[in-house]
C-alpha cells in the first residue's frame, strides 16, 4: 500500500532489502549517480572513484569475516597481495621481466579470487582453534609471512623496489586497459573503463554479500560472533562457518587485491603491508562493522581521504607536501586522521559513519517529534 | 537492512564535493598551431606562473624522490639545480626567444618506488610536454613503457646502462656499468690487482647494472668474482632495518674491493661496520653512494680512510663553464651537496633537444621525440658532446672521474683522479645493456 | 661450536629484548584484558626520548635513560586515560582496535619526531667485544641481559611484595571484587599502561644499542615481541620470560645456519620465523605455553 510502506503482508515483501519505495528511489539515484560521476570528473577522480569502489569489494570481505563473523583478521593484507600476483601472474606478458602468462581477464579474474581462497580454505583451520586476539596475532604473523614471500619470490614480483606490472585488462580479446578510444564520437577514457569495471564488480559481488549476510549463514556468523558457545550448543556448526567466513572473504579480497593494481598498472611486493591491513580495517570500523553499507562509505571515506588531506596545505600552513618545511607531511597528517578517526568512532560511534547516518535519519523520520 | 539505498545522500555529497574539487583541472588544450610552431599537450599561450608575460610556457614535469626515499638527500639539489638550470635557460630569453619553461608546477614525489612513481606520472601527464628529471632506475623502468605509449621523453636521474638504447631517454654521462669498470681499474691501478673482488648493491637495475660491471671486469682481468659469495643484494634501512647481514658477507668473503652500488645511509653503514670488525679492504663506491653529510656520521674516520667514489663529471668547483655558470646561478651560495651539479647537467640534453623542436617549427610531443635524434648536446664544457642517433657502442660515454672525500672542499669532496678511461672499459664491447632485461 | 655460542648469546640477548616488551603487553592484558597494539610505538618514543634527552640536552646517559622512561610511562598512562577508559565494558575487541588507532597516531607523532635520519641514544658501551670463555661476546648483548635481568628482578619484587603490586593483582584478578575492597581500578589500569610504558622504554633504548641506532622503521622489531608473549601465553609472566629467549634463539639460528642449511627460503628468514614458530606452536597449545584456558561461560 502507498501510504503504509511499512505495511508488508509476505515474507518475501518483509526481507526484500529494497522493500520500500522510499528505498527503492533512493537506489536508483545512487545508480545513477555512480554511473554518472566518471563522465563529470576529470581522468584523476575517476581513477580515484575506481579505487574506491574497488576498496569496497576488499572492505566487504574483510566486514564478512570480521564484523559478520567476529574472526578478527589482521591479514587481509596478504590476501590482497595474493590476489594481485595471481591475476598480475596469469595475465603477465609472457616475453616480460616477469613471470606471466598472458591469459585473458576472464580466466584471472575468478582465478585471482579463487587462489586466495584456497589459502584463506587452509588457514582457516588455525583460526578454528583459536579465539579473539589470539587469532588476532596469528593473522598480523601472515602479513609478516606474507611480506617475506613477496619479497624473495622476485620471478613473480619482480623484488622489492623494482616491482612489475598488475594486471592487463584484455577481456575476451578486447584490450579494456587502452588508453582513450572513440565510442560513438565520445572518448572513453582508460579511467572511465576502470571505473565501469569496477562498479560491475562491485555490484556483482555486493549483492551476493548483502544475500549472505541475511541469509541463515548470516544469522550464523552473526552467532559465532556474540556467543559461539551458545551458537554450538544451538546446533550451529562452528567449524563449518568459520570455514565459509575465511574462505568467502578471501575470495573478494583476491579479486579486490587483483584490480585495484591496475588502476596505476604497476605493483611493488612492499605495498601489501601491515598499513594495508590496517586501512581495510579502517575502512569497517570508520563506515561501520557488519553492516554492508558501512563497507561502501567506509571505503569511499578512507580511499578520498588523501585526496582531501592533500588539498590541506593550502589551507594549513603548518601541512607540506614535501619534507622541507611545514611539520607534518600530508602522508603523515593522513595516516595521522586515520588513527585518530579509528579512536574517535570506536569510542564514540561504534557503528561507525552508517550508525551515524542511521541516527540522522531516525531523526528526521521522526522530526519535529525528535527527542 | 535499510541500509543499501540509504547511503545515497553520503555519497553524494561525498560526489559533490568531488566535482567542486575536480573543477580546478588543467587544460592545456590539444593541438593548434600557435603561430609557425605546433604544439599540443604541455605547452600554453599563457605565461608560466610567475614569469614573463610576453613568453608562451612550456610545462615539464619532474619525478624525484623528495621526502622519504634512500636518495632524498640527494634529490633535493638535484631538483634545486635543475630549476636554477631553467631559470637562467628563462632569464635568457627562454627557448627560442619564446618559451618559458617550469617545472615546478609538476614536480611530484615517487619516494624511490616503482608503483608510486607510476601513479604519480598518470597524475601529471596529461599536462606536461616531456619529463626535466624522473629519479631512479626501477621507477624509471616501471614508467618506461608509459613514457614511449605517449612520446614522452625524459631526462634520468639514472646511469643505468639501457638508456642508450631507449630513444625517448636523454642519459649524460657513462653508465654504472662503465663506472664498475673504471673504478676497479683505478682500484688495480692504486693499490695492485685486487685477488677478490665483490659487489654490494640494491636491487634493480642501478645495483644490478654496477655488479654487471664489476663481474665483467673480472672476468675480463681474470679476478675471482663468484656470483653466489661475492655478489651482495641488499635493499634500503627502510626495508631491511640495518645492513648487517650484507657486512657479515663482506667479511666471510675478505675481498681486496668492494663495489658499492647502494644509497648514501647504506653506504656509511657498511663501510663503517666492516672497519670496526677489522676488514682493511677498499671500498669504490658508484656516484649516488656519496653524501657530505655523512662526514658527521660515525662512520667517517672509516670512509675518509676506506672509501672513494666514482663519478661522472666534474664535482662543484670545478674549472668548466657550465660549472661556473651553475655556481653563478646559486647566487654563491653552496647547495647541499653535489646533487645540485648531477641536475644542472643532466637539464642540457632536454634544452638542446627542446631548441631544436622549436627550431623544428613542431613542438608537439612526436615533433620533440623526433628532435632528439637530431641533436648535439652542448655541455659547456662539463662533459663532450653527445648524440643520441648512431651505434650504442660509439656515442656511449666511457670516461670517469675518481673523487675522495674531503672536509675541507666545499661540498666535501674532492678530485682524486681527473677524467680517464680504463682499459676494460675501453675494450667493452656495448651492443646490449650491461643488465639485460629478464 | 664458536659460532653456535655466540649465536646462542646474541639470541638470548635479543630474547631479554622480546621479554621486556612482552612483559608490558603481559601486564596490559591482565590488567585489563586488552592486547597493547600501541607498545612499538611507545617503544620507539622511549627510544626516541633517551636519544633527545642524553644527546641533545645534554644529561648523562643514565640520568637520560630514567627521564625518557618517566615520559614514556606518563604517556602510557595517559594514553590509558583517553583512548582507554571510555573504552571499559565495551567488548574487548573494540578497545584491542582502539589501541591499534592510537598506534598508528604515535606512529606518526614518532617519525615526525625522529625524522629520517638514523639516530643514536649514546649509549656508553658502543661496538666494543670482550671474550668470555672463548666467545666473542658484544658488550650491547650483555648490557641487554643484565638490564633486562635487574628490571623482571624489580618487577617481580614489585608485584609479589608490594601493596600497589598486590592491588594490580587484585584487579587484574577481579575488578569487581578489587573494587569492592576499595581498590581505585581505574588508577590500576593507569598503572598497568604507565609499567608497560616504562618497560617499553628501556627496551626502545637496548633495541638502539645494537650499533645501527634506530629509525622509524625499528617500531616493527618490537611486533616481534608479540609471537613471544602469544607463545608464552598472553596472560602470563613467565610466559614472557621464557617466550621471549625462545624467540630469540629462533631468530638467532635462523641467522646463522640458514645460509648454509635453507637457503631456498630466501634472504631476511630470520625475521619471519617468530610467526612460524608461534604458529607451530599455537596449533598445538592453543592458549600459548603457560596461558590459562580461558574459562567461557555461556
Amino acid at each position: 500500500m502507498r501510504s503504509r510502506p511499512e505495511l508488508f503482508t509476505s515474507y518475501e515483501r518483509d526481507q526484500a532489502p529494497l522493500n520500500t519505495p522510499a528505498k527503492r528511489a533512493y537506489f536508483g539515484l545512487l545508480l545513477a549517480g555512480l554511473l554518472l560521476f566518471p563522465f563529470s570528473v576529470t581522468a584523476e577522480l575517476t581513477a580515484l572513484g575506481a579505487t574506491a569502489l574497488l576498496a569496497a569489494v576488499g572492505a566487504i570481505g574483510l566486514n564478512l569475516v570480521t564484523g559478520y563473523a567476529g574472526q578478527v583478521s589482521l591479514g587481509h593484507a596478504f590476501f590482497l597481495g595474493l590476489g594481485a600476483y595471481t591475476a598480475a601472474v596469469l595475465s603477465g606478458d609472457p616475453d616480460g621481466r616477469s613471470l606471466g602468462f598472458g591469459l585473458d581477464m576472464a580466466i584471472w579474474l575468478p582465478a585471482a579470487g579463487l587462489l586466495p581462497a584456497l589459502v584463506g580454505l587452509l588457514v582457516a583451520p588455525v583460526a578454528i582453534r583459536l579465539k579473539g586476539l589470539y587469532l588476532a596475532i596469528v593473522t598480523l604473523g601472515l602479513v609478516f609471512i606474507g611480506e617475506h614471500l613477496f619479497r624473495e619470490l622476485t620471478a613473480v614480483t619482480g623484488g622489492p623496489g623494482v616491482g612489475r606490472p598488475a594486471a592487463q585488462l584484455h577481456l575476451l580479446g578486447v584490450d579494456l586497459g587502452r588508453r582513450s578510444e572513440i565510442l560513438g564520437g565520445y572518448p572513453i577514457t582508460r579511467e572511465i573503463k576502470l571505473y565501469l569495471i569496477a562498479l560491475v564488480v562491485l555490484v556483482l559481488l555486493a549483492v551476493p554479500a548483502k544475500n549472505l549476510a541475511r541469509s541463515a549463514v548470516g544469522r550464523a556468523f552473526a552467532a559465532v560472533r556474540d556467543r559461539d558457545l551458545a551458537a554450538e550448543v544451538m546446533g550451529v556448526s562452528l567449524t563449518r562457518h568459520k570455514l565459509i567466513a575465511f574462505t568467502i572473504s578471501s575470495f573478494y579480497a583476491g579479486i579486490a587485491g587483483a584490480l585495484l593494481p591496475t588502476v596505476t598498472g604497476f605493483i611493488e611486493p612492499g605495498s601489501y603491508n601491515l598499513l594495508l591491513s590496517v586501512q581495510f580495517l579502517a575502512m569497517i570500523l570508520i563506515g561501520g562493522v557488519a553492516t554492508l553499507s558501512g563497507s561502501l562509505l567506509g571505503a569511499a571515506f578512507v580511499i578520498l581521504l588523501p585526496r582531501l588531506v592533500e588539498e590541506l596545505p593550502r589551507f594549513l600552513p603548518f601541512v607540506a607536501s614535501q619534507s622541507t618545511g611545514g611539520v607534518l607531511t600530508t602522508f603523515q597528517l593522513q595516516t595521522l586522521l586515520y588513527g585518530v578517526l579509528i579512536v574517535v568512532f570506536l569510542i564514540a560511534e561504534p557503528r561507525g559513519l552508517f550508525g551515524i547516518w542511521v541516527r540522522a535519519r531516525n531523526y528526521w523520520k521522526a522530526w519535529p517529534f525528535s527527542y | 537492512m535499510a541500509g543499501m539505498g540509504k547511503n545515497r545522500i553520503l555519497v553524494a555529497v561525498a560526489v559533490l564535493a568531488l566535482v567542486l574539487t575536480a573543477c580546478q583541472g588543467g587544460e592545456t588544450g590539444g593541438g593548434s598551431e600557435a603561430g609557425d610552431v605546433k604544439v599540443d599537450i604541455g605547452v600554453t599561450t599563457e605565461p608560466c606562473p610567475g614569469g614573463n608575460a610576453e613568453r608562451d610556457c612550456i610545462y615539464l614535469g619532474v619525478l624525484s624522490d623528495l621526502t622519504e626515499g634512500p636518495f632524498r638527500a640527494l634529490a633535493v639539489p638535484i631538483t634545486d639545480g635543475q630549476k636554477a638550470f631553467w631559470k637562467r635557460v628563462n632569464d635568457q630569453g627562454g627557448i627560442g626567444g619564446r618559451y618559458e619553461v617550469n617545472i615546478e608546477t609538476y614536480t611530484r614525489d615517487n619516494k624511490y618506488n616503482p608503483q608510486e612513481h607510476v601513479a604519480k606520472y598518470r597524475e601529471i601527464e596529461p599536462n606536461i610536454l616531456a619529463l626535466a628529471q624522473t629519479l631512479g632506475t626501477p621507477p624509471t623502468l616501471a614508467g618506461l613503457p608509459l613514457y614511449k605509449e605517449s612520446d614522452i621523453i625524459a631526462a634520468p636521474a639514472s646511469w643505468w646502462s639501457g638508456w642508450e638504447f631507449e630513444d625517448v631517454i636523454l642519459e649524460s654521462g657513462y653508465s654504472y656499468c662503465t663506472e664498475a669498470m673504471n673504478g676497479l681499474d683505478w682500484a688495480t691501478g692504486e693499490f695492485g690487482k685486487p685477488g677478490t673482488v665483490m659487489a654490494v648493491h640494491y636491487p634493480g637495475d642501478y645495483g644490478g647494472d654496477s655488479a654487471a660491471g664489476v663481474a665483467e671486469w673480472a672476468k675480463v682481468n681474470g679476478v675471482d668474482f663468484q656470483a653466489s659469495a661475492h655478489d651482495v643484494q641488499t635493499t634500503p634501512n627502510a626495508q631491511a632495518g640495518n645492513q648487517d647481514a650484507a657486512v657479515e658477507k663482506i667479511l666471510r668473503a675478505d675481498p681486496d674491493v668492494v663495489m658499492v652500488a647502494t644509497g648514501p645511509a647504506e653506504m656509511a653503514e657498511i663501510v663503517g661496520k666492516a672497519a670496526a670488525q677489522g676488514f682493511e679492504g677498499r671500498f669504490v663506491g658508484s656516484v649516488p653512494t656519496y653524501n657530505p653529510a655523512l662526514l658527521k656520521s660515525e662512520a667517517a674516520p672509516a670512509i675518509k680512510a676506506l672509501y672513494h667514489f666514482v663519478a661522472p663529471w666534474g664535482p662543484w668547483g670545478s674549472d668548466t663553464p657550465a660549472h661556473q655558470a651553475m655556481e653563478q646561478a646559486a647566487g654563491g651560495k653552496a647547495p647541499a651537496n653535489d646533487g645540485y651539479t648531477f641536475g644542472w647537467i643532466w637539464s642540457y640534453p632536454l634544452k638542446a633537444v627542446l631548441e631544436r623542436a622549436v627550431q623544428n617549427g613542431d613542438l608537439t610531443r612526436a615533433g620533440v621525440r623526433a628532435a632528439v635524434t637530431q641533436v648535439t648536446v652542448d655541455y659547456e664544457g662539463a662533459l663532450p658532446d653527445k648524440t643520441y642517433s648512431g651505434e650504442p657502442n660509439q656515442t656511449t660515454v666511457r670516461q670517469a672521474l675518481i673523487v675522495k672525500p674531503d672536509e675541507s672542499a666545499p661540498l666535501g669532496s674532492s678530485v682524486h683522479k681527473d677524467f680517464f678511461v680504463g682499459p676494460t672499459a675501453e675494450k667493452f664491447d656495448f651492443t646490449k645493456p650491461c643488465v639485460a632485461a629478464g | 661450536m664458536e659460532e653456535f655460542l655466540s649465536s646462542t648469546v646474541r639470541g638470548l640477548a635479543q630474547g631479554s629484548l622480546y621479554t621486556l616488551l612482552g612483559l608490558g603487553f603481559v601486564i596490559v592484558y591482565r590488567g585489563t584484558g586488552v592486547v597493547n597494539f600501541a607498545q612499538p610505538a611507545l617503544m620507539i618514543l622511549g627510544a626516541y626520548w633517551t636519544s633527545y634527552f642524553a644527546l641533545v640536552v645534554g644529561l648523562g646517559f643514565w640520568p637520560a635513560l630514567a627521564l625518557a622512561v618517566l615520559v614514556t610511562a606518563l604517556l602510557g598512562a595517559a594514553v590509558e586515560r583517553v583512548a582507554l577508559r571510555p573504552m571499559v565494558g565495551e567488548p574487548v575487541f573494540s578497545a584491542t582496535m582502539v589501541t591499534v588507532g592510537v598506534f598508528i597516531v604515535l606512529q606518526v607523532v614518532a617519525g615526525d619526531l625522529i625524522g629520517l635520519e638514523l639516530r643514536q641514544v649514546g649509549h656508553p658501551w658502543g661496538l666494543e667485544r670482550t671474550e668470555v670463555a672463548g666467545v666473542v661476546v658484544f658488550h650491547s648483548d650483555l648490557a641487554k641481559l643484565a638490564v633486562t635481568a635487574t628490571v623482571v628482578a624489580l618487577l617481580w619484587l614489585f608485584l609479589r611484595h608490594s601493596r600497589l603490586g598486590l592491588a594490580m593483582r587484585a584487579t587484574a584478578a577481579s575488578q569487581e571484587a578489587a573494587l569492592a575492597l576499595g581498590v581505585p581500578a581505574g588508577r590500576m589500569f593507569g598503572l598497568a599502561w604507565a609499567i608497560s610504558g616504562a618497560l617499553a622504554a628501556v627496551a626502545g633504548m637496548l633495541v638502539a644499542t645494537g650499533g645501527a641506532g634506530f629509525s622509524q622503521a625499528t617500531t616493527l622489531v618490537a611486533l616481534k615481541a608479540l609471537p613471544a608473549i602469544v607463545l608464552g601465553g598472553l596472560d602470563s609472566v613467565p610466559g614472557a620470560v621464557v617466550g621471549g629467549p625462545i624467540i630469540g634463539l629462533a631468530e638467532a639460528y635462523t641467522k646463522t645456519y640458514q645460509a648454509e642449511l635453507f637457503p631456498w627460503a630466501g634472504d631476511n628468514v630470520d625475521q619471519v620465523v617468530p610467526y612460524v614458530v608461534m604458529l607451530v606452536v599455537l596449533l598445538v597449545r592453543p592458549y600459548g605455553l603457560f596461558g590459562t584456558r580461558e574459562v567461557e561461560r555461556v
